[in-house]
């Protein structure tokens, strides 16, 4: 049976199968939901959503913890992870379109309207449409590297957009958080108690123990013996692995046991309310 | 150490009995056993918050998160589900963004929902949940520009937030807006608390839906997890006494370490 | 909720508006980049970590360095990644680089090798190549363990890995001497370590930014990581190991002034708060 599965799953080659393989997953799917939305009332639907969900989570949970054997470790799940990560990544590629439709929706409804800042919804239209264009041209081209010296337009355009502009951004758009520490750390830090006064001889610890300079004010104290230890090196260091990693180390416990708890609810359908029956 | 490929024998114990323990809990609350929370002062917040923005007539502004459908993410759609069903109340608008297109069709229906459920089906606007943008950078700047234009008087932030949370809740705090924000990674924990007014940190974060609801099933997962983290604490000590007692330099022979570790 | 406006001389210093902040900021930043005044840089024992494991990676296996990051952590993981392939040129290890979550770090990190490699006349493909950005998450990483060429496929050339010299004999996970990752994303490491480190006992290092390094001490106090570079810091501290100042050093001044002057403005607005507050006991008695 998995040989057979897998023979439907693998890549096809030529338009012509590939379009026969898209229609009949079409029609399949279409004929199944049509099926579904027919045969199963709501409290049916709810049924077949816990049974998918117990199955999902069933699926993975026992390729986990059954035993496994041999050189790679495998049980006789494991050979299917591969297909089935590959599959979900295939279902997720089509929400892709959904998060376009509703920014097409949202802007496309600002320019309709002549909605105040009208302008910038058209810019986002022009930079989608330049970045869709160009992207899907220059993939097209398929260039070889290392480029030549003169590229044709589209690859010059696309490196403009992507390379020139859409990294430059980035990395300006995260130096903004430079800023803005400075400004929150500013505000925030106040000693309003004896908890605060202690956070921030903790900060001033590890901001100067983390720099060079805060290394050359302290550099006079012997690095041997006692007073090594007030080194702000020394000591930022210390805050850094004795105070603050058993602390990480506890938050990542319980929010693993959190997450835990959570997945336990939603594998087996015991969570209520919001995207779940309300009924308890 | 351990693989995260399959578990060894100690892994599958532990899991099953954390797991015995937190499904036990949900039972026995389940079947009317009453059990307390403490009082989490971030979600004690929520109604005042959502109160703030029914005064001013203004939006609110809530924030999924970067992450698609996960624990942490569906976690902030039960407390999105919660604060629709307050604004619903009061006739004040909400507007949810979204950096996930898997996300954005569930955040959708669940805001839908909520409304349904506080008897206001006609107050819910499609247009009001939106997918902002799948990246981080454009992401904080599409929900900066959202707080800007909508002039919102209070932000939720719950949801799995990493380098762009300091660009959300900084813009928040000068556009005059009230802040709640939730988020389980420790590392930008120290960012919402010099920026917002209320921060529900680590496992609060998953206590929220329980604190809120008051739901048995939740809330005794809730106290099912409080005494599975006492087993993990207790496996800790014992193992601390037992790295005392017997030395560190035999650890990587011991029975107890090579059994624990690789399980082989 | 927004800043109320400064009243009084005493209120201004714990009430400053956000430009004056953000004006001396950039005023610092830039006359440091542009006029530096340095301190000694000594090297913290994670880079010197980092550096010994470079060096102590076999001859005969391959250094990956997994370059997981993009344009907006470039300021940090650049010049880490610039001081770990210096170091590997310097201690004669061939390397591959690759890239399994954020697409753009294949293409900034092989701008950085190119210029570096000329310096050291190093030759692709048989002293260090760029394996590409490969997508499917961990699907990656597992399915390289046990298959490292079927899985690269093609190098970011376009030409077929086992193609170039350097790939020759390489086969899994077992001829990979250590990896070295270089992120700004949260959860990587977690994924390297659970499917590689762990299982297969491979040698793995790190370098972070700033922000997320002290969630990571654990991993190298437990002995996962085998080292760890924290930021800009960790690229100027393996500078001065490899004796060669670069781009980490030249921002390292910046990064120390830009901390005082934060030091500098929390002072003086705990200075405001206190005699504000003071001056408010003295009004009310």
């Amino acid at each position: 049976m998995r040989q057979t599965v897998l023979k439907l799953l693998a890549p096809t080659t030529g338009t012509a199968s590939l379009v026969a393989h898209l229609a009949a997953a079409l029609l399949v799917c279409a004929l199944l939901l049509f099926a579904l939305h027919r045969l199963l009332g709501p409290r049916g639907r709810r049924w077949l959503i816990a049974a998918v969900t117990f199955a999902g989570g069933l699926f993975y949970g026992l390729e986990y913890f059954l035993p496994a054997h041999g050189k790679p470790e495998k049980n006789f799940l494991t050979p299917w992870i591969e297909p089935v990560s590959v599959a979900l990544t295939v279902v997720f590629a089509f929400t892709v379109g959904l998060g376009i439709y509703s920014l097409c929706q949202v802007h496309g409804r600002n320019v309709g309207r002549r909605r105040p800042g009208w302008h910038n919804s058209l810019a986002f239209f022009a930079a989608m449409v330049a970045m869709f264009v160009s992207g899907l041209w220059e993939h097209h081209l398929r260039l070889p590297e290392p480029l030549p010296a003169v590229v044709p337009w589209p690859k010059g355009v696309y490196e403009v957009l992507f390379n020139g502009l859409y990294g430059p951004l980035q990395a300006a758009t995260f130096s903004l958080l430079a800023f803005y520490i400075a400004s929150a750390a500013y505000r925030a830090f106040r000693i309003r108690s004896a908890e605060a006064g202690l956070m921030m001889a903790a900060a001033f610890i590890v901001m100067l123990g983390q720099v060079p300079f805060g290394r050359w004010l302290t550099s006079w104290l012997p690095a041997a013996g006692p007073l090594g230890s007030l080194r702000l090196e020394v000591l930022g260091d210390y805050v850094l692995t004795w105070l603050n990693t058993p602390a990480q180390r506890a938050i990542a416990f319980g929010v693993a046991v959190g997450a835990l708890a959570m997945s336990l609810r939603l594998w087996l359908s015991l969570e209520r309310g919001t995207f779940f029956s309300e009924q308890s | 150490m351990g693989s995260l490929e399959h578990a060894n024998w100690f892994m599958t114990a532990l899991f099953c009995t954390m797991s015995g323990i937190i499904v036990g809990s949900v039972l026995l609350a389940q079947r009317g056993r009453e059990m307390f929370i403490r009082r989490i002062p971030g979600l004690s917040a929520i109604e005042e918050a959502v109160g703030r923005a029914t005064e001013m007539g203004k939006p609110i502004f809530f924030s999924t998160g970067l992450w698609g459908i996960d624990v942490v993410t569906l976690q902030a759609l039960a407390i999105l589900s919660y604060i629709v069903k307050l604004a619903a109340r009061h006739a004040t608008r909400i507007i949810v963004g979204t950096a996930d297109s898997t996300l954005y069709p569930v955040a959708q229906e669940s805001v839908r929902e909520a409304y349904e459920a506080a008897g206001a089906p006609e107050a819910f606007r499609a247009e009001d949940v939106r997918f902002v943008s799948g990246d981080q950078f454009p992401y904080a700047l599409g929900a900066v520009g959202i707080m800007a234009r909508e002039r919102t008087a209070t932000n939720f932030l719950f949801g799995a937030f990493f380098a762009e949370a300091l660009i959300l809740t900084e813009n928040g705090r000068a556009l005059g807006a009230l802040q709640v924000a939730g988020c389980p990674d420790p590392v930008q924990i120290p960012f919402f608390i010099a920026t917002c007014d209320y921060v529900v940190i680590g496992d609060e974060y998953y206590a929220a839906s329980a604190y809120l609801t008051r739901e048995p099933t939740v809330t005794g997962s809730i106290v099912g997890q409080d005494i599975a983290k006492a087993l993990l604490m207790a496996i800790v000590l014992a193992g601390i006494g037992l790295a005392t007692y017997f030395g560190g330099q035999h650890m990587d022979h011991s029975w107890l370490f090579r059994h624990l570790g690789t399980g082989r | 909720m927004a800043q109320a406006p400064a009243t009084g001389s005493w209120d201004y210093l714990q009430r400053m508006p956000r430009y004056v902040i953000y004006l001396l900021l950039a005023g610092v930043v830039l006359w440091q980049l542009l006029a530096p005044i340095r301190f000694p840089i000594v090297p913290s024992s994670t880079t010197r970590d980092v550096y010994k494991a470079i060096r102590a990676a076999p001859e005969n296996k391959l250094i990956i360095i997994s370059v997981d990051w993009d344009a907006s952590t470039q300021a940090e993981t650049g010049p880490q990644t610039a001081a770990v392939i210096r170091a590997c040129f310097e201690s004669g290890k061939r390397f591959a680089l690759m890239n399994w979550t954020a697409p753009m770090g294949a293409k900034l990190a092989n701008d950085i090798a190119r210029p570096i490699a000329e310096q050291y006349h190093a030759e692709y493909g048989r002293d260090w190549c760029n394996w590409g950005f490969k997508s499917g998450g961990a699907n990656v990483l597992m399915a390289m363990v046990k298959n490292i060429p079927e899985t690269m496929g093609n190098d970011v050339r376009g030409k077929r890995v086992t193609s170039l010299p350097m790939m020759k004999g390489v086969r899994d996970i077992k001829d990979i001497g250590l990896v070295v990752e270089v992120t700004g994303l949260a959860g990587v490491t977690e994924t390297w370590i659970g499917l590689v480190q762990g299982p297969y006992q491979t040698p793995l290092t790190a370098a972070y930014t700033a922000v997320m390094a002290p969630g990571y001490y654990a991993y190298t106090d437990s002995g996962q990581l085998k080292g760890m570079l924290v930021g800009v810091k960790g690229a100027a501290e393996m500078e001065v190991l490899e004796r060669k100042p670069g781009l980490g050093s030249a921002i390292m001044s910046a990064q120390s002034w830009g901390h005082i002057l934060i030091l500098a403005l929390i002072i003086l607005g705990n200075t405001g708060y206190l005699l504000a507050r003071g001056r408010a006991r003295r009004e009310r008695a």
